[in-house]
């Protein structure tokens, strides 16, 4: 287990960055994410790591080592691929040995070692089978007991569930996550899906144009988002557009179609300037739901949608439009379109941001 | 696993079997004619007999150029392998914007009549005087040219949905360049180089029109004495040379895949 630092790290491919200075450390036995949209470079970020991608500048340390310049086979880690690469001429037993083989060690221990990692993946006495014989999840599970059987110091997965349907991905996520942490390894995992980087890491690093944009756990990732990129990203939110009145240190004062509305904001902005007044459809209050010291203001509901557990609603504030989302649970009010309702929210969960 | 029921239309199948008769029925006119009892090759033979695969065996010329054209195949091909294989690897992995051009430059010689190939190296060797000329290196180089572009083309169609990502799976295991090509790369592939070698012994072994420009004085690989003895004898030694000719392509053929699948079933 070793930790893993990522130093200006930098890759160009001509005249584009792939990955611009990046600069991490991902503690020892974190499950970090690296996630972002597609072509924000992600993967080549994992593959430099891997040792598959010579960096065009900076360094890759794991634990002490410098291990910019060794190749793949010197660094020691462990990588999950998005199309798990099981070898096709080989059993799953086989394909498990291989990089013990590699180890010279010796048979009995080999036959040992991979009969546990089978148990340990939820496949005992699949050994004989082949990668034509497995469906999406057993592969997975064998690309992984076949990388943990080495004992590597970093485990990386490149999107390992993105190819599972819907019902697999869930099972597997919580599978992999509780793996994870069980046997305690330094993880880095990359992908463009919100729900597993929100559900199965210690720390996300939110990625955008080959830039890492924000790094925090989920929850400051989600309830606290730096920029726009990250608020639009990350789930569904509302952004208004507000004109900043002023700021002191309790947080900032915007104006809201002429209303004065108390909000934080994470940065400082310039008063008389535009900006984005962001907030998530679940902290959007309607009626009694209201507490003290929200912010309130009047708004016309235009749509009520019914989605089971949640109800939807659209509401024209001004000449702006909210969303708002609430429970669909006993004693919850129901706001039928056209009526005129007092909205609002907690001022500490709404949040100024300037493009 | 449980064959699937057979979807093939019957129209195909009488098609198939069509084309199988057309293909295989001058070779059994050649070992009949072979096999000839009468002075003259004739067609239908009259009678049987060993006699003209005995002249066959006891002819000097003839059993020197087919072993002759076994030595030439068999370096041909095992050069070819090679290279062919190490371009085909090339050709599908680099990214480089040029390498559609080399594929169809490599593939050249398959679409260039072998008598203006012929020609053209005869051509290159002579005027560049390179002692080249009419030598068996020559000749080898010439045969390598030509059963090349077979091997590209299937260690490119085995190389087809190879998974890039399975070499590098090896090398993050503990695998240097070389042992994940070996282990990895390699055993995948096995089908695709077996099946070019066959290719390019069985082109080489009968490579007649590029021969007839470089072939050395005196050592005639076996197309060409046919070819001589034919024209200015007429014999059935010819044809008898014919079915040894066929018997080491059906051989070479079946060895080169029992080959592979015997280490297929080491494998599993
Ligand atoms: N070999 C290459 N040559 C040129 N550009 C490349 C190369 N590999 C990647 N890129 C570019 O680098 C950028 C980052 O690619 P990368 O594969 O890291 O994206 P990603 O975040 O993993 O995306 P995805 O979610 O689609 O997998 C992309 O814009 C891509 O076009
Ligand atoms: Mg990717």
């Amino acid at each position: 287990m070793s930790d893993i630092r990522l130093v200006n790290l930098s890759k160009t491919y001509g005249e584009g960055n792939a990955v611009s200075e990046i600069n991490l450390k991902i503690g020892e036995g974190e499950f970090f994410s690296l996630l972002g949209p597609s072509g924000c470079g992600k993967s080549t970020t994992l593959r430099m790591i891997a040792g598959f991608i010579k960096p065009s500048a900076g360094q890759i340390l794991i634990g002490s080592d410098d291990v910019t310049a060794l190749p793949p086979e010197k660094r020691d880690i462990g990588i999950v691929f998005q199309n798990y690469a099981i070898f096709p001429h080989m059993n799953v037993a086989e394909n498990i040995a291989f990089g013990l083989k590699l180890r010279k060690r010796n048979k009995n221990e080999i036959t040992w070692r991979v009969t546990e990692a089978l148990k340990q993946v939820g496949l005992a006495g699949y050994g004989e089978r082949y990668q034509r014989q497995l469906s999406g999840g057993e592969q997975q599970r064998v690309a992984l007991a076949r990388v943990l059987v080495t004992e590597p110091r970093i485990l990386l997965l490149d999107e390992p569930l993105s190819a599972l349907d819907k019902g697999l991905r869930e099972e597997m996520k919580f599978w992999i996550k509780d793996l994870q942490k069980n046997l305690g390894i330094t993880t880095v995992y990359v992908t463009h899906d919100q729900d597993e980087a929100l559900t199965m890491s210690d720390r996300i690093g939110v990625m955008s144009k080959s830039k890492i944009v924000q790094i925090g756990t989920p929850q400051e990732i989600y309830e606290r988002p730096k920029t726009l990129f990250v608020t639009s990203f990350i789930g569904h939110s509302n952004m208004l557009d507000v004109t900043i009145l002023g700021q002191d240190a309790n947080g900032v004062t915007v104006d809201l179609n002429g209303q004065e509305l108390k909000t934080r904001a994470s940065s400082s902005v310039t008063p008389g300037g535009a900006a984005k007044l962001v907030l998530r459809p679940e902290n959007v209050l309607i009626g009694a739901a209201l507490g003290d010291g929200d912010s309130r203001l009047s708004a016309t509901v235009l749509s009520e949608t019914y989605q089971g557990p949640i109800v939807r609603y659209r509401l024209k504030v001004g000449e702006q439009e909210i969303v708002a989302e609430r429970q669909n649970q006993a004693h919850v009010e129901r706001f039928s379109p056209g009526t005129v309702v007092t909205i609002g929210w907690d001022p500490e969960w709404s949040e100024a941001l300037v493009a | 696993m449980m064959r699937e029921e057979s979807a093939i239309p019957l129209v195909f199948k009488v098609i198939a079997g069509f084309a199988l008769v057309v293909l295989l029925l001058p070779l059994v006119i050649v070992v009949l004619a072979g096999l000839n009892a009468g002075d003259y090759l004739t067609f239908p033979p009259q009678g049987l007999s060993l006699r003209w695969v005995k002249s066959f065996l006891s002819s000097p010329v003839f059993l020197s150029a087919y072993f002759y054209s076994f030595l030439l195949a068999l370096c041909a091909t095992l050069i070819s392998t090679v290279v062919g294989t190490l371009a085909a690897l090339y050709l599908a992995r680099s990214s480089s914007k040029t390498s559609g051009a080399m594929r169809g430059f490599f593939m050249l010689p398959i679409v260039l009549p072998g008598v203006v190939l012929g020609l053209a190296l005869y051509v290159f060797f002579t005027t560049t005087d390179i002692g080249l000329a009419r030598t068996f290196p020559g000749l080898l180089i010439c045969h390598v040219l030509v059963t090349c572009p077979f091997v590209i083309a299937t260690v490119t169609a085995s190389l087809v949905g190879f998974d890039i990502s399975l070499e590098e799976a090896a090398r993050s295991l503990g695998a240097s360049p070389w042992t994940a090509f070996r282990k990895i790369t390699l055993r995948i592939i096995a089908p695709g180089i077996s099946a070019g070698c066959i290719f390019a012994f069985i082109v080489s072994f009968g490579q007649f029109e590029t021969t007839l420009f470089l072939a050395v004085p005196n050592h005639e690989p076996l197309p060409m004495a046919m070819y001589i003895s034919l024209r200015y004898k007429f014999e059935p030694t010819a044809a008898a040379a014919g079915i040894f000719a066929i018997a080491l392509v059906v051989i070479s053929t079946i060895v080169t895949s029992r080959l592979v699948s015997l280490r297929r079933v080491f494998k599993a």
